[in-house]
């Protein structure tokens, strides 16, 4: 059975996940694509909180209300997603500078690549996607636990995704529980 | 080069999604596809409006005014790939992308290839007019535009090309 714990894995379509109360944004300055993201999410369960139509509408609310998921358009006038993602990282915002980010772009730009990598958006999603991709996705950032870095000029979610095994002791908490959840799983199939 | 290490505090989000209650990902993707087929006619009028704004664009009279035209036929294009992703339309999806790569790929200090455009604009309305079981047809203008995309950038195209 394919799990939901890594990149590009494939939702069970008897998963069950709860998104009704989570507090969403979308930021996007096309109204129509705005619209396209928030019923698709819909579909899911989450209805979008903040509607946004520039990195500048969404810094203004962000200042005054957690949000619990964001999803944001690269290209965009004036503070484009990447920037907005670097600033809100770096803005001291708590719990805000924590949510996970998902980026989307109908094009990323050759020259925007490493601003992509390094702006500290958990997932960048390039369009054209399907709704399970997206939903795949969210439920991707939800699961995803892996510490924020400082390093230089990056704030972020650490970048590697470790795909070898380790030999030695699992000391990872969510490692273990993910193992113990299986181990159970396995021994009430057995019996 | 100093890493600081955050601890990782469970996101609300993360809370959130294992709460009782819900709905399976299978009702989950029934419910978005829903949702977006109500929007599947104003996602065409979209692609048209937007098709026929990169037809009607003229090419920049001085290098100085070039970016800002092949921005805004870059937006055009972007605007294409936004309304027809979420429908499967992937033939205009990958005729605009070549578009937007023809265009990010283009030097800024030379003046641009304005055919480039009016024959990305002509094959996206000849895709948005050809009958769903044109697929023969669909594969030749996107192999076209592939190759004109090859010609102008050696070496940006996949190896599925």
């Amino acid at each position: 059975m394919r799990g939901m714990n890594g990149v590009g894995e494939s939702l069970r379509e008897s998963a069950v996940f709860n998104f009704a109360g989570a507090v969403t944004m979308v930021i996007d300055d096309s109204p129509f694509a705005l619209e396209l993201t928030a019923q698709a999410v819909l579909g899911f369960g989450i209805k979008v909180r903040h509607a946004c139509s520039s990195a500048a509408e969404a810094i203004a609310v962000l200042r005054d209300h957690p949000v619990d998921l964001i999803l944001v358009d690269c290209e965009m006038p004036g503070m484009s997603g990447y920037e907005f993602v670097r600033w809100l990282r770096r803005s001291g915002l708590e719990p805000n500078a924590f949510a996970p980010v998902i980026m989307t772009a109908a094009h990323v730009r050759r020259s925007k690549v490493s601003e992509a990598r390094d702006c500290g958006a958990n997932f960048l999603i390039t369009k054209p996607f399907s709704a399970g991709v997206l939903l795949e996705r969210i439920v991707w950032v939800a699961r995803d636990a892996r510490p924020f870095l400082e390093v230089g000029d990056y704030f972020g979610p650490d970048r590697r995704f470790r795909s070898e095994p380790w030999e030695g002791l699992e000391r990872r908490s969510e490692e273990i529980r993910k193992a113990e959840f299986e181990a159970q799983r396995r021994a009430s199939i057995e019996l | 080069m100093t890493v600081i290490t955050h601890n990782r505090r469970r996101s609300r989000l993360s809370t959130l999604i294992d709460q009782p209650g819900g709905v399976s990902a299978g009702v989950a993707l029934a419910q978005a596809k829903a949702n977006l087929a109500e929007m599947e006619g104003r996602s065409r009028a979209v692609i048209e409006e937007e098709v026929a704004a990169l037809a009607l664009l003229q090419p920049a009279a001085s290098l100085e005014e070039t970016a800002r035209v092949l921005d805004q036929a870059y937006n055009h294009s972007s605007a294409v790939i936004d309304a027809a992703g979420p429908f499967e339309l992937k033939d205009l999806c990958a005729a605009a992308a070549n578009l937007c790569d023809l265009i990010d790929a283009a030097p800024e200090d030379k003046p641009f290839d304005w055919r480039i455009v009016t024959v990305h604009a002509q094959a996206l309305r000849l895709l948005l007019t050809l009958p769903a079981d044109a697929a023969e047809v669909r594969t030749q203008v996107l192999a076209s535009l592939k190759d004109v995309l090859k010609a102008k950038v050696p070496g940006i195209a996949g190896p599925s090309d």
